[in-house]
């Protein structure tokens, strides 16, 4: 034991070692940390308002619908149990279509003008729109399918060359009643009553839910005179289509749409 | 040590037994040894010392069996020992329970200091920023452990020693 009193010092530089090793491997758990994150989403929107006017070309005041680029789209299960069957509709547009408007046209553009909507980005309780699909219409890619039991499944008419049918049988129309923002995204949830006859005898009015977002405007060809604007709006929602008659299993009760519209103001 | 997690692993076990017993030690030997009226209770906890060494050591063995359960034969254990001669030497320290061995405090202070020095290692290679400080941090966890535990058991022995003692008066 003499030897360890005589090394002391060894001993002291052991505490001291095993001090330092406390010092150095400090973790400051005690600082202060700041405050965790609130939870609250911080959504930043601007200010943009878009209105469709009367579709006057070369007016870049006035917003127009892009029909060559936009889409509206379909799917539901096949055999209501299985994988999606999916379609679109190769006719559409944004009008209300009043009683005086649904008629069989002979036209291969757009039968009616495309200006029933308006899109505040900011303000949603401006907002609306109106939009319509041509019943038989319907692309799945299976021509003998969409023009053969397809229109009997929807209650829909055949297609007469030439002409688009904007008559109650074939349109399918929804309109807004309420458009707000959506507290959790930057989107907006909206509140629209679609209006279809389906297998009914008489239009049946149903109120369906969907969500739509905004697809921030951009500039296409910026800083060359042929400039021009653009943005979009998608809108998905998903409606019974038992409620209007349809009683084919080949799909499930439940068919889910999505609306993708893109506009420019050339 | 071999670059592996479970050889890690071993060393964070090494040190959690054995590690503090150095600075136990320390702080017992310059108590007791300024403890100038006290000879008697000086010797006592200092030849106390070893024996708690010695339980440190026992515990760690009755570890490494419970590690091993089911598995004892060399073809298992062999593989799954990544620090054999630190092991083998931590185990020495039972032999601290022979009475000639458990007379010589310095001697287990010295054997130990093998553990302490794992430590001075890793501080000396923070120093030097070749290692990440987090080892460090974890080296000091199990510092903090072992001497705990070494300070237990020692409490341990200091008790059962009085205990016993006292009966040896009651039965002379």
């Amino acid at each position: 034991m003499k030897l360890l009193n005589n090394k002391t010092l060894g001993l002291i530089a052991i505490i001291l070692i095993s001090g330092y090793g406390y010092i150095a491997s400090c973790t400051h758990k005690d600082l202060i940390i700041p405050e965790p994150a609130t939870g609250t989403i911080i959504i930043t929107r601007g200010d943009g308002i878009f209105l469709p006017g009367t579709e006057t070309i070369g007016d870049t005041s006035q917003w127009k619908m892009d029909k060559s680029h936009s889409s509206v789209l379909w799917s539901s299960a096949y055999l209501e149990t299985g994988g999606l069957l999916t379609g679109r509709f190769n006719k559409f547009g944004l009008n209300s279509l009043s009683s005086s408007a649904r008629q069989l046209y002979v036209s291969t553009g757009q039968p009616v003008l495309d200006t029933s909507w308006a899109f505040y980005e900011s303000d949603p309780s401006k907002s609306y729109f109106s939009g319509y699909v041509q019943m038989n219409t319907s692309n799945t890619g299976e021509p003998g399918r969409d023009g053969g039991c397809y229109l009997g499944y929807v209650g829909a008419p055949k297609i007469i060359s030439g002409t688009q049918n904007l008559m109650d049988s074939n349109v399918v129309v929804i309109r807004t009643t309420k458009i707000e923002f959506d507290t959790k995204s930057s989107g907006y949830i909206v509140t629209m009553v679609m209006s279809w006859k389906g297998l009914l005898s008489a239009l049946h009015d149903t109120t369906v839910n969907g969500t739509l977002s905004y697809v921030k405007r951009s500039t296409v060809g910026e800083g060359t005179a042929a400039a021009y604007g653009q943005f979009g709006l998608q809108l998905n929602f998903q409606f019974n289509c038992r409620s209007f008659g349809i009683t084919t299993d080949e799909i499930s009760d439940i068919v889910n749409v999505q609306c993708n519209m893109n506009f420019n103001n050339k | 040590m071999g670059n592996s997690f479970f050889a890690y692993i071993q060393k964070l076990e090494l040190l959690a037994f054995f590690s503090g017993y150095s600075l136990l030690c320390a702080i017992i030997l310059i108590f007791a040894g300024n403890n100038e009226s006290g000879n008697n209770l000086r010797k006592r906890t200092v030849f106390i010392l070893p024996l708690s060494y010695a339980l440190v050591g026992t515990l760690y063995l009755g570890l490494q069996l419970k590690n091993f359960y089911l598995s004892y034969s060399s073809g298992n254990i062999r593989p799954a020992i990544h620090l054999s001669y630190l092991m083998v030497w931590g185990l020495l320290s039972i032999l601290f329970w022979i009475p000639s061995l458990r007379k010589r405090p310095s001697l287990s202070l010295l054997h130990n200091l093998v553990f302490f020095f794992i430590l001075v290692k890793d501080m000396i290679l923070q120093i030097s920023s070749s290692v990440d400080g987090n080892i460090l941090k974890n080296d000091m966890r199990m510092y903090t452990v072992s001497f705990l535990l070494n300070l237990s058991a020692f409490i341990l022995i200091v008790l059962l020693s009085f205990v016993v003692s006292r009966r040896r008066i009651r039965y002379k």
